[in-house]
């Protein structure tokens, strides 16, 4: 009992530095650095591709670094105490990887300005609350192209979580992805309200597959979309991780995220000591999206002309925005010769022709 | 071999008292061996999830922000659990009061209104007992179970939530992600302190606790509705209205579940997202029966639930085990904590062949 109480003479020592008197007690050369994920660790998705960022720093840091995970704080009113020990505890550094977390991480950040937050997602930013997301619409643009190639009915099928821009986003991206390669591709769209829910993303895909789609793609935490493809033997994308396991026919690619250059970087600024409240927004350039290896049932010919694709999207020669692009009532949104400014981006809550669905 | 259970005809005090202390005693042995099997310091982690959470006065505050929503509401159930009614739907009640209150909060003509936060009060309160009061009504007038009733309201609420969050309350600058603007200073409750997010909402639980050892103790209401819970065939006898003990007993608990999901929206929360609660409203009915229905039991019941969830996340922090692992420790807790009691109340035997 003796240590457990010097530990925890430690803890209220160091949160009693970090709340009041940040010269008397200083960490060592250790710099601890915390993570707060809304939902359950699991083996692929969200969760796993934000796990991943951090052990591309625990890779990097190795021991100069201490790292605190906290999992499933489903509700904000327990996310900002988290956050607040968290930053009590004499965490320098602390990720935030839902949406649903920005409002408490808004409320603590102002307390501990000596703490570098940084929310994933978020639209909100403080001297000390940085954002990190990542251009979804430049993957499943190629997915897009890959599925335009491959469908046999022209018809396309997407699951989405939440009706939100980035989400909205990425689905008109994959279906004008289609239509470059055949412009009668249409998009049947379904959003359930959810990022987990096998169940209903089931019942979606099947609802889905029934209306003619033969390409699936879901913008879950799940690989249902893919698993349902490879059943019912027609295609799908995954997203988030590669998927290939749950599809192995089925998956004609992935829309991998891969944080770590995030991670790394705002790593490295607190280690440097130059961190900045930043937005970090990219996509191919800086590896954040990724394109998982294209199966085999695509022609070869169609491989190389997708990865010159990521190449030309990367580069900045081609745009998935780029118009003319209407809207589902036949109202030209993108001009010919321009394309999408990045705050219509940022705030995109309007279908494209073709796609059928609602924003519900 | 036949078994049978049934009450016990005595119960020693002595038992009675033990009987949590050898709970407790029960769960922190094995959730010490679980912990080590899964290669964790047994006894520091028990320290971490018991005592760290509320070694500071920061750490006893977010006590009491977790404890106070679970008493509110685990008084208001109480009273209709001694009549024998089941309102198992709290956390719908909750999500209306909650709602109710945001409504009146974001688009009051008066934004600035020093009585703001009064109406969001009262409409928290009435959004809870309009939507416990369906159940009574269908009760008292269909005999339709309200156990079934209120518990379906809750996924009903759910849906308005989730269909208000993501539609017409929306929250214009939130880029269409789903959660209402935040509420204008006038409807957001201070804290007590501004270091700590404790708020007046203790008053209130106190209060609520006073208000149904009264109600419980004192009051001839009260006694009606006790009978009728002991004994229904002697309360009828007795001439005491069934309907109003429906009544009654859901609308206190519906009112307490809508007061508390007023303090969380006007509180920690200051605006609607599509979950706005840990599970409180099922929490509490767990609360009331650690609590022995009585307000003593339920403030203790309260505080002892919410230092678990502390612990749950005292542990990750500190030691990094596992949040489902936490809630297999929280889970063997609570069964070792009813177990005891109902094993202080009731005994096994065997059943005799009769020939």
């Amino acid at each position: 009992m003796k240590q457990s109480r010097r530990t925890f003479m430690q803890g209220s020592a160091a949160a009693v530095a970090a709340l009041g008197f940040p010269n008397i007690v200083r960490a060592a050369d250790v710099i601890k650095i915390g993570q707060v994920n809304a939902s359950p660790a699991a083996e692929i998705g969200w969760s796993k591709q934000h796990a991943l960022g951090i052990d591309a720093i625990k890779a990097k840091y190795g021991d100069r670094v201490e790292v605190t995970v906290v999992d499933s704080i489903f509700v904000p009113q327990d996310a900002e105490r988290v956050f607040r020990e968290l930053a009590a505890k004499g965490h320098k550094l602390i990720f935030g990887t839902s949406f649903s977390l920005g409002t408490p991480m808004q409320k603590v950040a102002p307390r501990f300005p000596d703490v570098a937050f940084e929310h994933c997602s978020g639209i909100v930013h403080l001297k000390n609350l940085g954002t990190f997301e990542a251009k979804y619409y430049e993957g499943m643009y190629v997915a897009g192209v890959a599925a335009g190639h491959m469908s046999k009915t022209g018809r396309l099928g997407f699951v989405g979580g939440f009706p939100i821009p980035d989400i909205v986003g990425p689905a008109n991206a994959f279906l004008l992805g289609a239509q470059s390669v055949r412009s009668d591709a249409t998009c049947d769209v379904v959003f359930l309200n959810s990022w987990f829910d096998p169940a209903k993303e089931k019942e979606a895909a099947l609802a889905l597959l029934a209306q003619g789609a033969d390409v699936l793609v879901g913008m879950t935490d799940t690989g249902v979309c893919v698993q349902t493809a490879q059943e019912k033997g027609v295609l799908s994308v995954g997203y988030a991780s590669d998927l290939r396991t749950f599809g192995p026919d089925s998956q004609l690619t992935s829309v991998v995220l891969d944080w770590s250059s995030d991670y790394l970087d705002a790593a490295s600024g607190v280690v440097d000591g130059d961190w900045t409240s930043t937005v970090r927004w990219s996509g191919f350039k800086k590896g954040v999206v990724k394109m998982a290896p294209y199966n085999d049932v695509i022609p070869a010919d169609v491989r190389d002309k997708l990865t010159k694709l990521e190449a030309d999207i990367a580069s900045g020669a081609t745009h998935p925005y780029a118009g003319e692009i209407k809207d589902a009532d036949g109202n030209i949104r993108v001009a010919a010769g321009s394309v999408l400014p990045d705050a219509d981006i940022r705030s995109f809550n309007w279908l494209v022709a073709g796609m059928n669905g609602s924003l519900g | 071999m036949q078994l049978r259970i049934e009450p016990r005809v005595t119960t020693s005090i002595v038992i009675q008292g033990l009987a949590p202390i050898i709970a407790v005693t029960m769960t922190l042995v094995l959730g010490g061996i679980l912990f080590a099997a899964m290669g964790y310091p047994p006894l520091e982690t028990l320290w971490a999830f018991f005592i760290e959470p509320i070694s500071t006065i920061y750490g006893a505050s977010e006590l009491l922000v977790k404890a106070v929503p679970l008493v509110i509401i685990a008084t208001g159930l109480a009273i209709g659990f001694r009549a024998n009614i089941w309102n198992i739907g709290a956390e719908g009640q909750l999500t209306i009061g909650a709602i109710a209150a945001t409504g009146i909060g974001l688009y009051f003509p008066d934004q600035q209104a020093v009585y703001l936060l009064a109406l969001m009060f009262l409409a928290g309160c009435l959004g809870g007992l309009f939507w416990a009061g369906i159940a009574a009504y269908l009760r008292a007038r269909f005999h339709t179970s309200e156990i079934l009733v209120t518990l379906m309201l809750t996924y009903i609420a759910a849906l308005i939530l989730s269909w208000l969050v993501r539609g017409p309350w929306r929250d214009p600058a939130g880029f269409n992600f789903p959660q209402t603007a935040l509420l204008p200073p006038a409807g957001l409750i201070d804290p007590i302190d501004f270091a700590y997010r404790v708020t007046g909402s203790v008053y209130f639980a106190i209060f609520a606790l006073i208000a149904m050892w009264f109600f419980v103790a004192r009051s001839f209401q009260g006694y009606k509705l006790a009978v009728g819970g002991a004994a229904p065939r002697a309360a009828r006898y007795a001439g005491f209205s069934e309907k109003s003990a429906i009544w009654i007993g859901l609308l206190t608990g519906g009112a307490a579940a809508g007061i508390a999901g007023f303090f969380e929206v006007a509180g920690p929360l200051g605006q609607l997202s599509p979950i706005i609660s840990p599970g409180y409203g099922f929490a509490a009915i767990i609360v009331a029966f650690i609590g022995r229905l009585h307000p003593v039991g339920i403030l203790l019941g309260g505080l002892f639930l919410a230092l678990i969830y502390l612990g749950g996340e005292s542990v990750q922090l500190g030691y990094g085990i596992p949040a489902p692992i936490t809630r297999v420790f929280q889970g063997l807790l609570l069964f070792f904590l009813l177990a005891s009691e109902f094993a202080v109340s009731h005994r096994i035997v065997r059943v005799k062949e009769a020939h």
